[in-house]
C-alpha cells in the first residue's frame, strides 16, 4: 500500500518535471507566434469589422458592411477573386502535368544518381525569387532578350508587346518558379513505392502501360494531389509576379490587397479582403491539409 | 526496377524531357548573368564583355548598404528561427504534452498563410502600437529592420523545425541518457552530447533561414519603412532603367552565392542523416 503511494507521488513528480520541461522548450515559438502572428491577423479581423481603429478617420462603428460590399453584389474584388483562382487553377494544373514526368523519370529511371538530380531540380527554387521573375520580365520586355534577339536577326520589325504584361506572362512565370517545387511531393512517392508491385504486375502479364495506369499511377495520386496543393494554395495570394510582369490584365487579388496598403489607404477593405482570402486558405487546408505530409517531404 | 517501370524507348524520352526542363529552369538565371557581363544596355546584339558593372557596384555606396542590411536582418532573423525551430522540435519529437497536434499545426501554418496577408497584418499591428504609444508617451517605434527581423522569424521558422526534426528523430535518446548515466548534469549532456551531434542539422537550418530572408521581398516590403533592404532596393531601381546593367551583376553573385550556400546545406545535412543512421557515431 504505502510502495504504492509512493511510487505515485514520485511519478506525480515526474509528470510535473516533464510538463515543466515541454513548457520551458515551447514558451519562446509559441509566444513569439503569439505575438507576430495571431495578434496582428486577430486585429486585421477585428479591423475588418471595425471593432478597433487606427486612425481618426476610423468610425469605431462595429458593422459587417466592409464584408457585405466585398461579398454581395457581384463586386470588382470578388472578380478579381475568380481570376486569381483561375490562373492558380491553371498554374497548377499544368505544373503538376509537367512535373509528373520529371519526378517519375527521377523516382524510376534512374539509379545513383538520383539525389543529384533532384538538388539540380531543386536548387533554383532555394534562390530567390524576385530575381527570377526579374530574369522574365529582362527576357520578355520590349526592349528585352527575346525582342532585340528577334528583331536584331530580322525576324520581326516592332517589338511583340503581349510576351510582358499580359495574364499569359503571369501564369508562364508563376509555373517556372513552382515547377521544382513540386517535383519534389512527385518524386517521394513514387520513390516510396514498393518496387515488388510493379514486378508483381509485370508477371501477371500486365503491360507496362497497363501497370502505369492500374498501379503505379494511383500509388502516386496523393503525391500528385499534394503537388497540386503545394502550387494551388501559395498563387491565390500571389503579388509579386503580376507586379513585375503582369501589368492591368494580369492583375491580381494579391496586388487589390497591396494597393489598398499601399496606395489606396482604404485599410478596412484592404483588412477585409486579406481576411477573406486567408479564410479561403483556412478552409483549403481544413479540408485538404492531411493529404500535404509536410513531414515526409523534408526528409 | 527500371526495367519494369519503363521501356527503353520511354526512358530516353523522359530523360529528354527531363534536360529540357533543366534547361527551361536554368537558362532565365544563365542569360541574366550573361547581361551583367555585357557592354551595352540588356538587349541583344551583345556588345562586348566587360566588368564594369561590377565595378560601379561594388563602388555604389546605396547598393552596398541595402546589401549590408539584408545581411544583418537575414544573420539575426535566423539565429532566432534556429535557436526557436530547436526548441520547438525537441518538444514535438521528446516531449508529451496535451494539444501536440494544434501546437505543430500552428507552427507550421505560416508556410500557408499568404505572405501579402502575413505582411500587412505586421503592418497594422505596428501602425497600431504606434498610436497608441503616440497617444500616451508621444513616441512611437516606426518600421524597420525590426520589424522586417520579426516578421521574416515568423516565416522561417516552420523550416528550421522541418530541418531539424529528421536529424533530431535519428539521434538516439540512449546517447543523452548515458552521459547522464556517467555522471553528466542534464544541461552537460545536452551541451557536450546533444548539441555536437545536431550541429549538421542546425548550420543547415539556419543557411535555409538565412537564404530564405535575405531574398524576402513580399513581407518586407511592408515593413522596411525608410531602411530598404536588398530585395526592397532592387524593387525600387527597375524603374530606371540604365541601372538595370548594375543590378544584373548584384543578382548574379547573390544567385552564385545562395546556391553555392544552400548545395552545400542540403549535402552537409543528408550527409550527417545517412552517417547516423547506420548507426556509427562521428569522431
Amino acid at each position: 500500500m504505502a510502495a504504492t503511494r509512493e511510487v505515485t507521488t514520485a511519478d506525480r513528480g515526474w509528470r510535473r518535471r516533464e510538463r515543466r520541461a515541454s513548457a520551458g522548450l515551447l514558451a519562446g515559438p509559441l509566444l513569439w507566434l503569439l505575438l507576430f502572428f495571431v495578434i496582428p491577423v486577430g486585429f486585421v479581423a477585428a479591423y475588418s469589422v471595425g471593432a478597433v481603429g487606427l486612425f481618426p478617420t476610423d468610425t469605431g462603428v462595429v458593422s459587417l458592411s466592409s464584408w457585405e460590399r466585398l461579398l454581395t453584389g457581384g463586386s470588382v474584388y470578388m472578380g478579381l477573386f475568380w481570376k486569381s483562382i483561375r490562373m492558380s487553377l491553371t498554374v497548377s494544373a499544368v505544373v503538376v502535368l509537367v512535373a509528373y514526368p520529371v519526378g517519375y523519370f527521377l523516382a524510376l529511371c534512374v539509379g545513383r544518381r538520383k539525389y543529384v538530380l533532384v538538388l539540380l531540380i531543386i536548387a533554383p527554387f532555394l534562390t530567390s525569387y524576385l530575381l527570377r521573375v526579374l530574369a522574365w520580365k529582362v527576357i520578355l520586355g520590349d526592349a528585352g532578350v527575346i525582342n532585340s534577339f528577334l528583331e536584331w536577326v530580322g525576324v520581326i520589325d516592332r517589338p511583340i508587346e503581349w510576351l510582358l504584361y499580359s495574364q499569359f506572362t503571369v501564369m508562364l512565370v508563376l509555373a517556372y518558379i513552382w515547377v521544382p517545387f513540386v517535383a519534389l511531393p512527385v518524386f517521394v512517392s513514387l520513390n516510396n513505392l514498393d518496387p515488388s508491385l510493379l514486378e508483381a504486375a509485370g508477371d501477371l502479364g500486365a503491360s507496362r502501360w497497363r501497370t502505369f495506369v492500374r498501379v503505379t499511377l494511383p500509388l502516386s495520386l496523393s503525391g500528385v494531389f499534394a503537388a497540386f496543393l503545394f502550387v494551388f494554395i501559395p498563387t491565390i495570394g500571389e503579388f509579386v509576379t503580376p507586379l513585375l510582369v503582369g501589368g492591368t490584365s494580369g492583375y491580381m487579388y494579391g496586388n487589390a490587397v497591396q494597393d489598398l496598403f499601399t496606395r489606396g489607404l482604404d485599410w478596412q477593405t484592404g483588412s477585409t479582403l486579406a481576411l477573406f482570402l486567408l479564410a479561403v486558405v483556412a478552409l483549403l487546408m481544413a479540408v485538404f491539409g492531411r493529404f500535404l505530409r509536410l513531414r515526409e517531404i523534408a526528409t | 526496377m527500371t526495367e519494369v517501370a519503363t521501356s527503353p524507348g520511354a526512358r530516353r524520352s523522359l530523360g529528354l524531357f527531363f534536360g529540357l526542363l533543366v534547361l527551361f529552369l536554368y537558362a532565365p538565371i544563365v542569360i541574366l548573368a550573361v547581361f551583367s557581363f555585357n557592354d551595352g544596355d540588356v538587349s541583344f546584339p551583345l556588345a562586348g564583355f566587360t566588368l564594369d558593372w561590377y565595378r560601379r557596384f561594388f563602388t555604389n555606396p546605396e547598393i552596398l548598404r541595402s546589401l549590408e542590411r539584408s545581411a544583418i536582418v537575414a544573420t539575426v532573423s535566423s539565429v532566432i528561427a534556429v535557436c526557436l525551430g530547436t526548441a520547438a522540435s525537441f518538444a514535438l519529437l521528446r516531449r508529451r504534452f496535451v494539444g501536440k497536434s494544434a501546437v505543430s499545426a500552428l507552427l507550421f501554418s505560416p508556410l500557408v498563410v499568404p505572405y501579402v496577408v502575413f505582411g500587412i497584418a505586421l503592418l497594422v499591428i505596428f501602425t497600431a502600437v504606434d498610436t497608441f504609444l503616440t497617444e500616451t508617451t508621444g513616441s512611437y517605434i516606426g518600421l524597420g529592420l525590426h520589424a522586417v527581423v520579426i516578421g521574416h522569424v515568423v516565416v522561417s521558422l516552420p523550416y528550421t523545425v522541418l530541418t531539424t526534426m529528421p536529424l533530431l528523430e535519428r539521434l538516439s535518446v540512449d546517447l543523452e541518457e548515458a552521459a547522464k548515466d556517467l555522471g553528466a548534469s542534464p544541461s552537460q549532456a545536452f551541451r557536450r552530447v546533444t548539441l555536437p551531434l545536431l550541429m549538421p542539422a542546425l548550420v543547415s537550418s539556419f543557411l535555409v533561414a538565412f537564404t530564405l530572408s535575405f531574398d524576402e521581398f513580399a513581407i518586407a516590403s511592408f515593413l522596411a519603412g525608410e531602411s530598404p533592404t536588398w530585395p526592397v532596393y532592387l524593387f525600387a531601381q527597375l524603374r530606371v532603367p540604365s541601372q538595370l546593367p548594375q543590378l544584373l551583376a548584384v543578382s548574379s553573385v547573390v544567385l552564385a552565392v545562395s546556391v553555392g550556400v544552400v548545395v552545400a546545406a542540403e549535402v552537409g545535412r543528408s550527409a550527417a542523416e545517412r552517417r547516423y543512421a547506420t548507426g556509427s557515431a562521428p569522431s
